[in-house]
C-alpha cells in the first residue's frame, strides 16, 4: 500500500481527567477527501488541532507522508520532535478555523502575502501576485485593498482559505468552515471548498454538520465519538445504511433537525 | 494673601517658564523610557522561559511597591556610591523612566492577554516565526487598545515630576522653591506653577485623545 498523507498511529490527547482522543488510528491517502462528522463536544475539532500541531498530543505518533511529525527519527529511536522538525512538517498542512482568524489590522492582501513573505521568504511581488491569483479564484479579486471588518462573514471566510492555500499546502484542514455564517454566505463557501476538493489533489480533512455537502464531496465519511472513529465508510453507504448504532441515531437526529 | 502682579509677572514668570522646559524634557524622555523598556520587561514576563519570567516579575512587583519618591533618593544618593555619577537630570529621568516601565510593562500585558487566541493559532497554522507573529500580528493588535492606558501615564509622569525638585533638577517645582527661597515670597511662584501644571495637564490630555483617535480610525476602520 502506498504511504499515507496522514497517519495517527494511537493518539491519545487528554484534557486533565478528560480523555478527548482515545489511542486514535487513522490513514488517510494522498488527495484523500474525509468528512469527520460527530456530536458536538466529541473531539473533532481535536483531530484537526492535533494535527496542525495546536495542541501536544499526550501520546502515539502522527506521521505525514511517512515521516513523524511529533518525533523524530534518531537512529532507530524516535526521540521527542525539534522546533525545526515540527515547523518544516507543519508546512505541508493549512488550516481554515470556524472562526476565521483572519488578522484584523491587515486588509485582505495583507493577511494572504504576509506568511509567504516571512515565513516562505518569497520576494514581495511573487508573493502579492499568488495571492492575487487565488483572492480571483474565491471570488474577492476587488476586495483585496478591503479590512477584515468591512467583508461579510462568507467573504472573510474565503480570505482565510484564499490565505492558506497561498503557503501552498499539500494538507487542508476545515474546521466547521462554515457554522459561524449566516444561512445565505454557507452556499459561496461550500462552492469554494468543492471546487478545491474537485479540482485539486489535495488531502483534506473536514469537520463539518453539512451533511449533504459531506455526502457530495468526500470519498470517505468517518463518525466521531468517545474518542474513537466509531465508523468509517463510503458516503452513500454511510448516509445511507450506517452500520452502527450510535452512528444511526445521530444521522437521524442530525437529519431532523436539518 | 498679598499677590504681586509685577512680581509674578516679571520675576516669576521667567524664571518657572524656564523650569518648564525641564519639567517637560523629563515627561518625554522618562516616558519614552518607560515605554521603550515597559514592553521588553513585558515581552520577557510572558516568555517562554521559566525563571526569567520570574524574576522580572519580582522585579515589577518590587518597583510597584516601593514609592517613587524613595526609588529617586535611592538612586540619587546611591549610584555615586558605586561609582556611577550622573547629572540629577539623568538620575531623575532614570529613576521615573524604571518605575514607569514597571507599570506600563502591566499595561503592555493586559494588552498582550487581550490579543485572542485565534490570532496566535492562525499565525502557527501559517507557519510564522515567533518574532514575526510578534511584530506581525500580536503588538500591533494590542496596542490601540492600551493607548489610553498608556497616555494616561504620560499625563502622570508628567504631574510627578516636581518630585525631582527633592533632588534638585532644576524643573518647574524647583525653580518655584529657589524663587520662595530667594523673595521670601511663595504665594505666586507655587500659584503660578499649579496653573501651568493644570494648562499642560489639559492640553496634554487633549493631545492623548487626539492620538488615540487617530489610532482607532487607523486599525478599526
Ligand atoms: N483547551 C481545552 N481545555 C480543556 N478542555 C478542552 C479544551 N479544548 C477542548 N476541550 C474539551 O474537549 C472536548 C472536545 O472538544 P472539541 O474537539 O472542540 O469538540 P468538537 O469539535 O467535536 O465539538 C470538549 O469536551 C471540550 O470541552
Ligand atoms: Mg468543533
Amino acid at each position: 500500500m502506498k504511504t499515507p498523507k496522514i497517519r495517527f498511529d494511537k493518539v491519545t490527547k487528554r484534557y486533565g481527567e478528560l480523555t478527548v482522543l482515545d489511542s486514535l488510528d487513522l490513514d488517510i491517502a494522498p488527495g484523500e477527501v474525509v468528512a469527520v462528522i460527530g456530536p458536538s463536544g466529541s473531539g473533532k475539532t481535536t483531530v484537526l488541532r492535533v494535527l496542525m500541531t495546536l495542541e501536544r498530543i499526550n501520546e502515539g505518533v502522527i506521521w505525514i507522508d511517512g515521516e513523524p511529525m511529533n518525533r523524530m527519527r534518531q537512529g532507530d529511536a524516535l526521540v521527542p520532535a525539534s522546533q525545526a522538525h515540527v515547523r518544516k512538517l507543519r508546512s505541508k498542512i493549512g488550516m481554515v478555523f470556524q472562526s476565521f482568524n483572519l488578522f484584523p489590522h491587515m486588509t485582505v492582501l495583507g493577511n494572504c502575502i504576509e506568511a509567504p513573505i516571512h515565513s516562505l521568504g518569497l520576494p514581495r511581488a511573487e508573493a502579492e501576485a499568488r495571492a492575487e491569483g487565488l483572492l480571483a479564484k474565491v471570488g474577492l479579486a476587488d476586495k483585496r485593498n478591503h479590512y477584515p471588518s468591512q467583508l461579510s462573514g462568507g467573504q472573510q471566510q474565503r480570505v482565510a482559505i484564499a490565505r492558506a492555500l497561498a503557503m501552498q499546502p499539500e494538507i487542508l484542514l476545515f474546521d466547521e468552515p462554515t457554522s459561524a455564517l449566516d444561512p445565505e454566505m454557507v452556499g459561496e463557501v461550500l462552492e469554494v471548498i468543492r471546487e478545491l476538493a474537485r479540482t485539486h489533489s489535495y488531502t483534506m480533512l473536514l469537520v463539518t454538520h453539512q451533511m449533504g455537502f459531506a455526502r457530495e464531496v468526500a470519498d470517505r465519511v468517518c463518525f466521531f465519538e468517545g474518542g474513537k472513529f466509531v465508523e468509517q465508510g463510503e458516503p452513500n453507504a454511510f448516509f445511507t445504511q450506517p452500520q452502527s448504532p450510535r452512528a444511526a441515531q445521530f444521522l437521524s437526529k442530525v437529519l431532523q433537525a436539518g | 494673601m498679598n499677590w504681586d502682579w509685577t512680581f509674578a509677572i516679571h520675576t516669576v514668570m521667567p524664571r518657572l517658564l524656564s523650569g518648564i522646559i525641564t519639567t517637560i524634557e523629563v515627561t518625554i524622555l522618562a516616558f519614552l523610557l518607560a515605554v521603550l523598556l515597559g514592553l521588553p520587561l513585558m515581552l520577557l514576563r510572558v516568555g517562554k522561559n521559566r525563571s526569567i519570567s520570574v524574576i522580572v516579575g519580582e522585579i515589577v512587583e518590587f518597583l510597584r511597591s516601593t514609592p517613587l519618591l524613595v526609588q529617586i533618593f535611592f538612586l540619587f544618593y546611591l549610584l555615586p556610591e558605586v561609582g556611577i555619577t550622573l547629572p540629577p537630570f539623568a538620575t531623575g529621568v532614570l529613576a521615573i523612566g524604571v518605575y514607569y516601565a514597571a507599570l506600563c510593562s502591566e499595561v503592555f500585558r493586559a494588552g498582550f492577554e487581550a490579543v485572542p487566541r485565534g490570532q496566535w493559532e492562525a499565525c502557527t497554522a501559517l507557519n510564522l516565526g515567533r518574532y514575526r507573529t510578534m511584530r506581525d500580528v500580536i503588538i500591533p493588535q494590542m496596542l490601540p487598545p492600551i493607548v489610553p492606558s498608556l497616555g494616561n501615564y504620560l499625563i502622570v509622569i508628567f504631574k510627578e515630576t516636581p518630585l525631582l525638585s527633592f533632588v534638585a533638577v532644576a524643573e518647574m517645582m524647583q525653580a518655584a522653591k529657589l524663587i520662595g527661597a530667594e523673595f521670601y515670597r511663595f504665594s505666586e511662584a507655587i500659584t503660578l506653577t499649579g496653573l501651568l501644571f493644570l494648562i499642560l495637564s489639559l492640553i496634554c490630555a487633549a493631545l492623548v485623545r487626539w492620538v488615540e483617535f487617530i489610532v482607532n480610525r487607523r486599525i478599526y476602520r
